[in-house]
């Protein structure tokens, strides 16, 4: 049951980013469910066979720079989506810049995550990425 | 009453005594009178003259026939420029001998007439009259006397007209608005009316003298001397120039139009100049104002046409200076991608693969990984001094110790690291965009920390003074310090005081500053020496400026 409760849905249109972040859950040990998609547009019709399905990711990583439906958009998409607004959305971008932040906090972002430039950050944020989505059902408040 | 004047006889002497009694004989003979009555007519009249001769002066016969209606008489006027006349002796006889007389005063002239009635007159028409006036005068003369007086009495009436007329003219050209005057062969003025010295205040002998180097403006006196050249060529006809004269009582001169004419006789030879000089003062303003008027409007023109153009400039300036914006943007946002991703994987070969590594492959390794991290802390910046004026000021009432406790958090890492210890003031309230303010404040502080003398604990102190709608915030450091020199380019883009190898920067961190502080309506300024510490002086408004 460990696996199912580690489902993450990554969108970002940089494939390197999700292999990256993919090998690092792989050697922290965590065999976790991410799944990934290059857009915002494909990740709100796989958000749609999900609430069919009755499967939601627990934690949604969300890259703002995509083509089709950007970060923003999907982001204001899926809070104004009954069956999706109470996953939390992670804005997951190489820079914010103070008003960008402002923005997507606005919007209803759970937190931000710059992307990591060294091999010791991305493990450390595949960590804070796990612990999250573990302790989401066990807990109201996650902690990141 | 009708007098027709036939014949004069000026009354002097015993001659002219003669000359009255022959022409009014004459006289009665051609109205048809009997020689008895010729006879008595010339008689009266001898009478009333050969008084007049002896006492009077000036006198004078006339003859004349009164030609009315009803009746005709042959009438003789004696007249003279005295009183005497009424005591004639000759009167008293003459009075007896004719119809009826008449005397008159009229100021110093008293006269006579004496009528003599026409019994039976025959066509007295004036063609008559004037048969009868050439007769007069052309009657073979008596005498060589009555020839001579004859002649003398033509050429007295010749005079008096010749008078008349002078005066005549002289008047009409001294009554004319211009200067008219005549000049001989040598340019000097023979004659002029009164204008020439009613203007210029100097009479013909005074302008003939200074060559009228006193009247005409010198600018245009070169072209006016050609008029008063005496070696102006033969057969030159009409010569004009335009020149200003000088009011005799201003100083100022007004424009005229100075023309001469020459003057030949039938051969053709110059017998002298005639000009005139007139006033075109007004005209010349008018002409000039147009000019002027003219002048303004293409200046006007060429003005706006700059104008257009200047505005075109702008437009152009900003719309380049917007994509030069843009440019900065995009490339330095789209370059963090691939410039992290250098940093990552050379990190991962570090930490993974160390050890399959010869040292070589090692340092090299190493070497990328720090040349990445300079791109990407150049691109961060970048896109920060890009961004500054991209998004614009988002103005809100700030908390100056807000935005320095974060920024105090953001560097906590490098203060760690070098041991520093930053005071910082209480600071006040003021309306600024709080981003930027953080990135002003971490840019100066992170320089403070950074700028630290070798083994000596980098001390920072902020504080801020308020005066007026002014704040001045000081940030002093104990730091290398640098030539106040190099200030002025300090805040300029890209430039470096010091090499990468001991203190790295991009050159852009006072470039944003300064960009950051004009925005806000401020400045930044600097005060240091060179191992004595740098202290960083920004001046900003508590309040900005309306409609920014």
């Amino acid at each position: 049951m460990k696996e199912n409760s580690v489902s993450i849905l990554m969108v970002d249109d940089d494939e390197e980013d999700w292999m990256l972040l993919s090998d690092a859950f792989e050697e922290l040990g965590y065999r976790s469910c991410l799944h990934y998609e290059e857009n915002g547009e494909a990740a709100v019709r796989y958000l749609q066979r999900c609430v069919e399905e009755d499967s939601l990711p627990k934690v949604i990583i969300l890259d703002l720079n995509m083509p089709r439906l950007n970060g923003k958009q999907t982001l204001k998409h899926i809070k104004s989506e009954e069956a999706l607004k109470d996953i939390p959305v992670i804005i997951y971008s190489t820079s914010l810049n103070p008003r960008e932040k402002e923005e997507c906090m606005a919007l209803g972002a759970y937190t931000y995550v710059i992307k990591p430039a060294s091999y010791k950050d991305s493990i450390e944020t595949a960590n804070d990425f796990y612990t999250l989505c573990s302790g989401i059902g066990k807990t109201k408040e996650p902690n990141l | 009453m009708k007098m027709e004047e036939l014949a004069k006889v000026t009354l002097q002497n015993e001659m002219d005594l003669i000359l009255a009694h022959r022409r009014s004989m004459r006289l009665a003979e051609l109205a048809g009178l009997s020689l008895s009555a010729q006879t008595t007519f010339a008689t009266a009249v001898s009478e009333v003259a050969r008084s007049t001769i002896e006492h009077g002066k000036n006198g004078c016969l006339i003859l004349n026939v009164s030609n009315t209606q009803r009746e005709k008489y042959l009438v003789a006027r004696i007249t003279e420029d005295d009183q005497r006349l009424k005591a004639n002796e000759g009167l008293e006889y003459a009075k007896r001998l004719v119809n009826k007389y008449n005397i008159s005063t009229t100021g110093d002239e008293t006269s006579i007439e004496l009528y003599y009635h026409i019994p039976a007159p025959g066509k007295l028409d004036l063609r008559m009259l004037d048969e009868w006036r050439s007769l007069f005068r052309n009657e073979p003369a008596v005498s060589p006397y009555e020839e001579i007086k004859r002649k003398n009495e033509q050429l007295q009436d010749l005079t008096q007209r010749l008078k008349e007329s002078e005066h005549q003219h002289k008047t009409l050209t001294n009554a004319l608005p211009l200067i008219i005057f005549s000049l001989d062969n040598k340019g000097e003025i023979i004659y002029a009316n009164e204008w020439l010295q009613r203007f210029t205040g100097f009479s013909t002998d005074q302008l003939n003298k200074t060559k009228w180097k006193e009247v005409v403006h010198p600018e245009d006196y070169d072209a006016f001397s050609i008029l008063i050249n005496p070696h102006l060529p033969q057969g030159a006809s009409v010569i004009k120039t335009q020149c200003r004269l000088r009011h005799r009582s201003e100083e100022d001169y007004y424009w005229h139009l100075a023309s001469i004419s020459p003057l030949n006789d039938e051969s053709g030879k110059l017998l002298y100049w005639t000009g005139y000089i007139v006033d075109i003062n007004a005209q010349k303003l008018v002409e000039e104002t147009l000019h002027d008027n003219r002048e303004l409007k293409e200046t006007q023109d060429r003005l706006r046409q700059h104008q257009v153009a200047l505005e075109k400039n702008i437009a152009e300036l900003n719309r380049s200076n917007r994509e030069l914006q843009e440019f900065a943007y995009v490339a330095s946002h789209d370059l963090q991608e691939p410039a992290r991703k250098l940093s990552f994987y050379s990190d991962y070969l570090i930490s993974k693969y160390e050890a399959a590594l010869d040292k070589k492959g090692l340092d090299y390794l190493h070497n990328m990984q720090s040349a990445s991290r300079r791109m990407r802390s150049l691109i961060n910046d970048l896109l920060a001094f890009a961004q500054v004026e991209r998004e614009g000021l988002k103005l809100s009432r700030i908390n100056l110790n807000q935005v320095t406790h974060d920024v105090l958090q953001d560097l906590e890492m490098s203060i760690e690291e070098k041991g520093a210890s930053v005071h910082i003031d209480p600071m006040p309230l003021m309306e600024a965009d709080a981003g930027m303010l953080h990135q002003l404040f971490e840019n100066l502080l992170g320089n403070a920390i950074k700028y630290a003398k070798d083994g000596v604990q980098p001390v920072v102190k902020i504080w801020a003074e308020q005066k007026g709608n002014a704040i001045r915030i000081h940030v002093k450091d104990n730091g290398i310090g640098f030539d106040e020199k190099y200030l002025p380019q300090m805040f300029t883009l890209f430039q470096r005081l010091h090499s990468s190898e001991k203190y790295t920067g991009t050159g852009l961190g006072l470039a944003i500053c300064q960009k950051i502080v004009a925005l806000h309506h401020g400045s930044i300024t600097a005060h240091s020496q060179v191992g004595e510490g740098s202290t960083f002086i920004v001046t900003l408004p508590v309040t900005q400026p309306k409609g920014q």
